[in-house]
């Protein structure tokens, strides 16, 4: 017994500390200075920041070139999708568009009495903060991980582009700057599961909060109230609860899914979004 | 002097870490993801790979370029410095272990060996996310990438060991 522990911790000690052939270093070696640099990361110091923020922008260059084969066959691959299943969705988007020929109709009238009631309460004339700026940024890289959901932008500190700064493609919402870089940021989606945004939902006086379930652009509403059944084709906005995002802005929509029960999924297509904003306040178009 | 060769020679040689170096600035963690459907069979072909040098020809892959290609991966994943280089180097580390108590390699006891190796370098990653970060983890995405990354392995094995005879050629 106490021969086999010596024979397991003299091959343990062989392989962490004997440096092979043509080896530099020590899997030790290379191991303790990795948690160094984790301990540094972590301990968030200003200048392992700066240092961190340039390796960022130089390895994320870097990686926009490395990736242009990824990215030319998923465009072969949607062109070649999109081809077969033209038929298909023509019949889809003619119905969709007679939907939205009878909601546009109502949506009039509705703005119509929305303006005749504001008039009416004196609220007209809301003032857009002056300090509210939109910067158009390109997706760069659509990082697939299983431990965050995010994509890297073409635009940063340089640019005006600060974290926490919300972001929207067209004019939902898709995310928040998680880190920004001089040249580039990161934006966490609302996809991925460190996502909260306190939300409300359309015809309704119902507070959740809606969290991503990192799969596609499914989401989940937590924290609804006991009792309260979802109906599909309900738009879900930001509430504004969080004191950061503003009240109002469309986030997702709830869906029946093939196994008839009510999810929710973004009004976006993270998948497809390629130029984004991003603003400090409300996205006015 | 550099001939047509020799840079031939080279080239090959360097073969798999180029192709680490490639995978790692790439923002896909497994190719399958690039094809519609079939991104249920996500796997993690830079393990497959790192543990099959490390375990069968260390001498083609130095861990120093292991721990880089780990920190390339954090920075462009978002996951705290040092993390995917940790759990790489836990790779090697037992990879290394299993090539000096093996007395006759094979196939299938270095798949099963597989299982340690990728058991204790998630072990690593999960007690580093969970303790030093906010992220939260896909378990089932994780569970799921492992499983087929485990899988993969017999059908990686002879395509990796074909470049050991390519350059086993050129000598």
């Amino acid at each position: 017994m106490a021969e086999q522990r010596d024979d397991f911790i003299i091959a343990l000690r062989y392989a962490l500390l004997k440096k092979g052939t043509q080896q530099k270093f020590s899997l030790f070696f290379l191991i303790i200075f990795s948690i160094i640099i984790f301990t540094l990361d972590k301990l968030s110091l200003s200048y392992v920041q700066k240092t961190r923020a340039v390796l960022n922008d130089l390895i994320y260059q870097v990686a926009i070139v490395t990736s242009t084969p990824e990215k030319f066959t998923k465009y072969v691959i949607k062109l070649t999708s999109d081809h077969y299943s033209v038929y298909r969705e023509n019949e889809k988007l003619k119905e969709e568009v007679e939907v939205l020929r009878n909601e546009k109709i109502q949506n009039e009238y509705l703005l119509t009495e929305n303006t005749i009631l504001k008039e009416a309460l004196q609220l007209t004339g809301t003032k857009v903060l002056e300090q509210d700026i939109s910067i158009i940024a390109k997706v760069i890289i659509d990082q697939e991980s299983p431990y965050l959901k995010s994509f890297l932008l073409n635009k940063g500190t340089r640019d005006g582009v600060l974290k926490g700064m919300t972001v929207f493609s067209k004019k939902y919402l898709i995310g928040t700057i998680i880190e920004s870089n001089y040249l580039t940021s990161r934006v966490l989606l609302i996809n991925d599961l460190n996502s909260r945004i306190p939300v409300i939902i359309e015809n309704t006086s119902v507070n959740a909060i809606l969290t991503g379930l990192g799969k596609d652009n499914n989401l989940e509403l937590q924290y609804l109230p006991e009792q309260f059944q979802l109906s599909a084709g309900k738009n879900i906005y930001t509430s504004g609860k969080d004191g950061i995002l503003a009240a109002g802005i469309p986030v997702g929509v709830t869906y029946v899914d093939k196994k008839e029960q009510v999810k929710v999924r973004t009004l976006a297509d993270l998948n497809q979004a390629l130029f984004v904003n991003v603003t400090n306040g409300q996205f006015r178009n | 002097m550099i001939t047509f060769r020799t840079f031939r020679e080279g080239f090959i040689k360097v073969l798999p870490l180029v192709f680490l170096y490639f995978l790692s600035l790439n923002s896909f963690s497994s190719i399958t993801q690039l094809i519609p459907h079939f991104d249920v069979f996500s796997f993690n072909i830079q393990i497959i790979i790192i543990y099959f040098y490390a375990l069968k020809f260390p001498e083609y892959l130095g861990f120093g370029h292991v721990f880089l290609i780990g920190l390339l991966k954090d920075v462009l994943i978002g996951t705290p410095l040092g993390a995917t280089a940790i759990n790489y180097l836990v790779i090697c580390l037992v990879a290394t272990y299993i090539r000096n108590v093996t007395l006759r390699p094979k196939l299938t006891s270095e798949w099963f060996m597989f299982i340690p190796a990728l058991f204790f370098s998630n072990l690593v990653y999960f007690i580093i996310i969970n303790n030093f970060s906010n992220l939260a983890f896909y378990y089932e995405e994780l569970l799921r990438i492992t499983f087929f990354t485990f899988l993969f392995f017999p059908i990686f094995y002879p395509i990796l060991n074909s470049h050991k005879k390519l350059y086993k050629l050129e000598e």
